[in-house]
């Protein structure tokens, strides 16, 4: 979190982590596709010819609130390959909440098991505790998911002290509930640790409706 | 909230970049310069703390210079100037809007912010330009006449150009537009070439925590080996004392000392002698190996005769290869010059290398003992060289060693396998002695085999040993 009191400005880093080609990429391209242009930023995406995410995405949305605060959600996707953990591990650091996109595909089981590992030991590394981080998981590509696993996800979502969503990112499905949930906790965190509302004048129910407009931007507003 | 790794700064993605980190100063200017000749309209660009980054002037250059010769034209040109830096331009998200300031002189700026991930970051100040809706002079400096020659001062306005407001507000939005596609495009390369040098440090910061494990375990495992090299020593030394009367005893009974033994006490007697004698070898190669694990290799030089070497070791295993039938016979060059070596040392590593030969050979087989000069000369010698090597090998045809056994078979404890132990017998010991006494005389010792044809280890060293530099 970075709060500068003087110029009323708070931004929040949300990090997609998740195994390679779990749509991590697809996540934040459904966001910015569907955002008001107005309160969205361009989607970078730092990557080279010969590889999928070889670094990361990055996309900036801005909000507005009626007590001047402006707030900007700085979203990132860490490079799903194996080789790039350092990489993983520079994205990671300073996250304020984490998505975790699961890969809904029967035999991507260990890879999911693999990078939730990783996600730990990054976190670890980086000095941000696990207990309390913010953390949704999503599983991402339930279209092509067999019965059995969806009903796994239905279980898991039922056991899991995190909010669990099934979503087919490259149709836009669950992106928006995903991202939102997590916003939430976020800001119910600092609230609760940090007295977020009080120190800065925000409405928290106020800056998820803004933040709901925003991502329902381009077909309630249009573009600009 | 998290709490960045304290060994690590601030990366790039959590910096706010400033417009100077973002954008080439030169190539800013040329891009305005560029808009300046297309629109005829002064281009100034202000960083987020009002510091100018650019100022091209067209047209207007001689009719402020003129206003602010004197006092109250350069006190409200100050005052203009000052607004144009600092006056608080609004951002929302993506939305900015242009503002325009009209100046004493009766010409118009219009100010449009530089905006970058919806951080203001300056701002681009288009003018003056004088708007198209103006009639004379301005009201403003028909109060000041006393100052000026409004004549001059006419004439001076002509070359400023004349244009709407609506037009130049639709420049200053274009030229924001092209600020934030090149600003974009600068982030990008800035962030990809900062991650590479961050994500190279932090592969850095990790090889070397590892590095430095590694070497906290290593010295670890080293002390370790001085104590297990220290335990052997003490524990072969103890063990060796009681194994001498043991021997003693039996030999002196065996001798009639203690009376008449009939032919089964001798029997049984011979047996303890025999096992007693095989005890106290392995505990004198243990003492070696620990001799040589902490103190290294000792060598005491002096000219040998290595023909007489090579007989004495096979006088030694002669009596063992008997009992099994194995033919046991030699090549030996004696006309070779004598060599500088430890005698001690050169006839333990032939005799280690004869006992193995005869333990893995099967009875009735054969062993040929072989030694001379290596008659290459060093390399680089040219015609003046001379052969300063020997080379001393045993030939048996047992076993046999499997390929990927030959590496490992001169490592310290190393057994073939362990139904080979309890066959033959030993404690894995004699070829790692063997190693390291012939690596101490700056020699190599290496191993041909075929499994079930036999094996041949050649020792090779050099004439004449260098006496190791005092410490």
């Amino acid at each position: 979190m970075e709060l500068n009191p003087d110029k009323r400005e708070l931004a929040l880093k949300f990090v997609y982590y998740g195994p390679g080609l779990s749509g991590k990429t697809t996540n934040l391209r459904a966001l910015f596709q569907t955002a008001d242009p107005r309160g969205r930023g361009r989607l970078m995406t730092v990557d080279t010819a010969d590889d999928r995410t070889l670094f990361f995405d990055l996309l900036p949305l801005f909000l507005q609130t009626s007590s001047g605060l402006k707030v900007k959600l700085k979203l990132f996707t860490v490079p799903g390959q194996v080789m790039h953990n350092s990489t993983r591990r520079l994205v990671l650091a300073g996250a304020d909440a984490v998505a975790f996109i699961a890969d809904a595909q029967p035999g991507e089981r260990q890879a999911n098991f693999d990078y939730w590992r990783n996600l730990g030991e990054n976190l670890r590394e980086n000095g941000i505790s696990t207990e309390n981080l913010p953390l949704v998981i999503q599983f991402n590509k339930c279209d092509l998911a067999d019965g059995a696993l969806r009903q796994e996800i239905a279980e898991t979502a039922r056991n899991s002290r995190r909010p669990v969503f099934a979503a087919t990112a490259i149709r836009g499905e669950g992106v928006k509930e995903t991202f939102s949930a997590l916003v939430s906790l976020t800001l119910e965190r600092l609230d609760r640790e940090h007295g977020l509302a009080r120190s800065t004048g925000l409405d928290l129910a106020e800056l998820l409706g803004s933040l709901a407009r925003t991502l329902e931007g381009s077909r309630a507003g249009g573009p600009r | 909230m998290s709490v960045v790794s304290p060994v690590r700064p601030v990366g790039v993605l959590d910096r706010r970049m400033t417009l100077r980190e973002l954008v080439d100063q030169p190539s800013l200017t040329d891009l305005c310069m560029s808009f300046v000749e297309l629109h005829r309209l002064g281009v100034k660009v202000f960083d987020e703390d009002g510091a100018r980054l650019v100022d091209i002037k067209t047209g207007s250059g001689d009719f402020c210079a003129y206003l602010f010769t004197k006092s109250p034209g350069k006190q409200r040109c100050t005052e203009t100037v000052t607004y144009l830096k600092q006056h608080p331009l609004p951002v929302v998200g993506n939305e900015r809007g242009c503002e325009a300031r009209t100046c004493f002189s009766g010409t118009r700026y219009v100010m449009a912010p530089i905006v970058h991930e919806g951080d203001l970051l300056g701002r681009v100040v288009l003018g003056p330009f004088v708007p198209e809706e103006a009639g004379d002079l301005s009201p403003e400096l028909f109060e000041l006449a006393g100052a000026f020659d409004l004549e001059r001062v006419r004439e001076l306005q002509k070359r400023i150009r004349r244009a709407s407001e609506t037009a130049v507000r639709r420049i200053a939005e274009h030229f924001g537009k092209v600020l934030e596609v090149l600003l974009f495009a600068s982030y990008r390369a800035a962030l990809t070439s900062q991650m590479h040098i961050e994500a190279i440090s932090e592969d850095y910061r990790e090889l070397q925590a590892k590095s430095r494990e590694l070497k906290e375990s290593y010295e670890r495992l080293q002390e370790l080996d001085r104590l297990k090299s220290n335990f052997l020593a003490t524990v072969s030394h103890e063990l060796r004392t009681p194994l001498t009367s043991i021997i003693g005893y039996s030999e002196m009974l065996l001798a009639g000392l203690a009376g008449e033994l009939n032919p089964e006490q001798e029997d049984y007697l011979s047996t303890v002698l025999e096992k007693g004698e095989g005890l106290l070898n392995l505990i004198t190669s243990l003492l070696d190996l620990s001799k040589v694990e902490s103190q290294g290799v000792k060598l005491a030089l002096k000219e040998t005769a290595v023909p007489a070497i090579v007989r004495q070791s096979v006088s030694t295993v002669l009596p063992l290869a008997t009992k099994r039938r194995i033919e046991l016979s030699t090549e030996v060059d004696e006309s070779m010059p004598p060599a500088v070596v430890d005698p001690d040392k050169l006839r333990q590593a032939i005799v280690n290398l004869l006992s193995n030969a005869v333990k893995f050979t099967p009875d009735g087989g054969k062993i040929l003992v072989r030694s001379g000069l290596l008659p290459q000369a060093p390399e680089g010698t040219g015609p003046f060289g001379r052969a300063s090597r020997f080379l001393v090998s045993v030939q048996d045809n047992g076993i046999g060693i499997a390929p990927a056994e030959q590496e490992r078979i001169f490592e310290t404890f190393y057994q073939v396998d362990s139904s080979s132990t309890r066959a033959h017998g030993g404690a894995g010991l004699g070829l790692s002695l063997v190693k390291s006494y012939v690596e101490a005389h700056g020699g190599k010792v290496w191993v041909q085999s075929r499994l079930d044809e036999g094996s041949t280890f050649t020792l090779d060293l050099p004439l004449e040993t260098a006496q190791p530099a005092r410490p």
